[in-house]
């Protein structure tokens, strides 16, 4: 298992900048709920306002609220750059910083307000009653009777924020999310294991730290309270020095000659190393790496200037960002098409069309496929009835399914959904008889699968397309000249072979994109490392 | 010292103290006294504005009460709520040094006077400055109460039920406390009770609350003279009784003897 001693090696990267979110997101946190919550306990119908707001705010699940954080800051940032404020980074540490620091108010919120209303209004008027005026009585006696109750409400947000915090991978912030996330794209389970136990082993020290500090109020004792507050700040200052301390550190941050972005799956982790390795040839200093994107965070940061590079597919762009609807329409003037507008509504240049298309396609056993005669879909048309169609959870809904059914006239005998790695494995085993698969899989080179040639075109063309921001060409027009060059040199059967080297052999992103570049830098054409 | 015009005070429209006249002079411990709701405890707290005046007027010395901020007038006014009103998450000497600290002395003068109260109320110093107060028994609590209601060497003690929720003997000794220190410092007292026995026990002059008006003002000897009203009359009978009861017991035991 030679994923354990790389993914050992990252981790302190991983848990420091977990560390410093969590932190930072629980003070931010603090800070908004402590003085909220002393206002609504002050005004009875506000606070009920204000408590049914942050309980609507926990409503929404984890992932959307920091996927919605990219979008909010993007059109803040376009707010403070219009008023001369300077531009605010829309994925990365900020929208994660400020989605956690919301989640944490509803338990800090709620139980401030609760242990604020719970004091006994008897103590309250003796502490009037021998001259104490509204801000001596609140800081002197009403908080901290509350204390217990607010620090039990700091225990619940410490705990929600670490585990919460591992969702920062896809909008771009380094978390022990991104051996999770990577873990699961690239089935490396060890992976998986190390990003959410050491979550867990963060959870329990946090949690255990500001207990420590909880009995140290309740018994009175400086001495536990003062060693919460000294390991809190220990743990803080490594944090923040760790990060401070690394070689290009702050790269995330501020922007380093060169950001390539990837989003979360085996391909797109490969492709970014392989840009990557192309750009340091080409002379591009350091080069950083944000992973595990979600799909449209990509091509804002792009946008927004905060990547540099990525990989990106013309069907994804011609139907999210141009919102196209038409299908059936050819490889080329897809490629033509999306190019142009991209330069001229959004400032983007596609670089190269890297030769292949990862695309939904329909696949079948490749020795029954060879039987039957079966090469294109249309040949499956007499046949389908007697067959019976697997999909993966998405694919059913999809205007490509309702285009292939349409327009070739197919009725199988049974569709069903599930998830993606079952479905090859029910192929394999004689459970199904077409799948929806992915036209780059490496399970198809694996399993032997046969994919059916969509000869009338109805499936739009996805074809992998180098995109760069319009400033970084002229940046670097010669780390652009070399992604050009990229153009037509991986074709469906090479990328396959590069994601199965990840998938089924179990080898790094980062290797398997370094064999292709010893192999294939300095040839032209279509290249394989194999 | 205290002189109160025309004070009304309404809750919701209803009128809890209703044009109430009265004066309390120098040196004099006047009790304030009625059924529960009679609004005596609301009278209490207006002297202090604890519960602010709806009209009406109070001067303490000529002074008005309302010019100054709340806060700063009650530290020149010793305040023992009911149920003592501890604080607690302060130790002993924490709460008696409360409006001490408020008012700036030094940390030395706040000890030597937390030292010197406790002693006068009877608490031993060394035993008790550090003691958590919610492992104090009634009593205890009650004079850590009264101290820091002295602590500031305040002129006038405004008192709520201090005794009401303390057994006999304990009660009586601390109202023995209550006469000797104001003898002692000169002090000038409202004290609140529902409890007629008190209110004659300690009182110089005693004033009777019927739904929110003062409707007489007297001494003891003069009300148990002359009740000279169905609600007043209602009060002074248990004690009396009482006293006679007691008064033939002790007549009877004197013969066997």
């Amino acid at each position: 298992m030679s994923g354990w001693r790389a993914q050992w090696a990252e981790l302190p990267r991983y848990l420091a900048a977990h560390v410093e979110l969590t932190l930072l997101a629980l003070l931010i946190g603090l800070a908004v709920s402590l003085p909220t919550g002393i206002l609504a306990s002050r005004r009875p119908v506000l606070g009920r306002w204000v408590l049914a707001g942050a309980s609507v705010l926990q409503t929404i699940p984890g992932l959307a609220m920091l996927a919605l954080m990219v979008p909010a800051l993007a059109a803040l940032a376009a707010l403070t750059e219009g008023l001369g404020l300077g531009s605010l980074p829309s994925i990365g540490f900020l929208p994660a910083v400020v989605a956690l620091a919301l989640y944490s108010v509803l338990p800090m919120l709620r139980n401030t307000v609760t242990g604020l209303v719970g004091v006994d209004p008897a103590l309250i008027e003796a502490a009037r009653g021998v001259g104490m005026s509204p801000r001596e009585v609140l800081w002197q006696v009403e908080l901290p009777l509350a204390l217990p109750t607010l620090v039990a409400g700091l225990r619940t947000a410490t705990v929600w924020v670490v585990g919460m915090a591992t969702l920062a991978t896809p909008v771009g912030g380094t978390s022990l999310g991104n051996p999770i996330f990577a873990g699961l794209q690239t089935r490396n389970l060890s992976a998986v294991l190390l990003g959410s136990a050491a979550a867990a082993v963060l959870a329990v020290v946090l949690d255990g730290i500001v207990r420590l500090a909880e009995t140290g109020f309740e018994r009175r004792s400086r001495a536990r309270v003062g060693a919460a507050v000294a390991l809190l700040t220990a743990i803080a200052i490594a944090a923040v020095g760790f990060e401070a301390s690394r070689p290009g550190s702050g790269a995330s941050r501020e922007g380093p000659p060169l950001t390539i972005g990837a989003k979360s799956f085996t391909e797109q982790y490969v492709l970014a190393k392989l840009l990557g390795g192309v750009a340091e040839r080409a002379g591009a200093g350091p080069v950083a790496q944000v992973s595990s994107l979600g799909s449209t965070v990509a091509f804002d940061a792009l946008v927004a200037g905060e990547l540099d590079l990525y990989v990106d597919y013309t069907g994804t762009i011609w139907a999210t960002i141009l919102k196209r609807e038409e299908a059936g329409v050819d490889r080329a003037a897809v490629l033509a098409e999306v190019g142009t507008r991209l330069y001229e509504d959004h400032g983007v240049v596609l670089l190269a069309a890297l030769g292949f298309e990862n695309t939904y396609c329909l696949a079948m056993r490749g020795a029954e496929a060879q039987a039957h005669g079966i090469g294109r879909i249309s040949d499956l048309v007499p046949i389908a009835d007697r067959l019976e169609i697997l999909g993966d959870y998405e694919f059913f809904e999809r205007p490509e399914w309702r285009a292939i059914e349409s327009r070739y006239a197919l009725g199988f005998r049974e569709e069903r959904a599930m998830d993606a790695s079952l479905m090859y494995e029910a192929l394999r085993t004689g459970s199904g008889d077409v799948i929806s698969a992915y036209s780059t899989d490496g399970r198809i080179e694996a399993d032997g699968l046969a994919v059916l040639v969509d000869d009338r075109g109805v499936i739009p063309p996805y074809d992998a397309v180098v995109l760069a921001s319009r400033a970084f060409v002229e940046r670097a027009p010669r780390v652009a000249a070399a992604m050009r060059a990229l153009t037509g040199r991986i074709d469906a059967r090479a990328m396959r072979r590069m994601n199965a080297a990840v998938d089924l052999d179990g080898r790094s992103p980062g290797d398997v994109a370094a064999d292709w570049l010893a192999a294939c830098t300095g040839t032209s054409g279509v290249c394989e490392a194999h | 010292m205290i002189e109160c015009r025309g004070l009304t005070r309404r809750f919701e429209g209803r009128a809890v103290i209703d044009a109430v006249d009265l004066e309390v002079a120098r040196g004099e411990l006047l009790v304030l006294i009625g059924a529960s709701g009679s609004g005596k405890t609301t009278l209490l707290k207006m002297l202090n504005r604890l519960i602010e005046p709806s009209a009406g007027t109070i001067r303490i010395d000529g002074q008005d009460t309302a010019d100054s901020p709340p806060h700063t007038l009650r530290r020149r006014i010793g305040y023992g709520a009911q149920r003592a009103g501890l604080l607690p998450h302060l130790d002993v000497a924490a709460n008696v040094g409360l409006t001490p600290r408020l008012l700036g002395w030094d940390a030395q003068r706040i000890a030597a006077r937390v030292d010197a109260l406790l002693a006068r109320v009877q608490l031993d110093p060394a035993t008790y400055r550090h003691r958590d107060v919610t492992a104090l028994s009634g009593g205890e609590q009650q004079r850590v109460s009264l101290a820091r209601a002295l602590a500031a060497e305040p002129p006038l003690l405004l008192l709520d039920e201090p005794f009401g929720a303390l057994d006999p003997v304990t009660r009586d000794a601390l109202q023995e406390e209550l006469r000797s220190l104001r003898e002692e410092l000169g002090l000038t007292v409202v004290f609140v009770t529902h409890d007629m026995n008190e209110a004659l026990l300690l009182g110089d002059r005693i004033a009777f609350l019927e739904a929110g008006r003062v409707v007489r003002v007297d001494s003891p000897a003069a009300l148990l003279r002359n009740a000279d009203s169905p609600g007043i009359d209602a009060f002074l009978r248990a004690p009396r009784r009482q006293a006679e009861r007691i008064e033939a017991l002790l007549g009877t035991s004197e013969e066997g003897a």
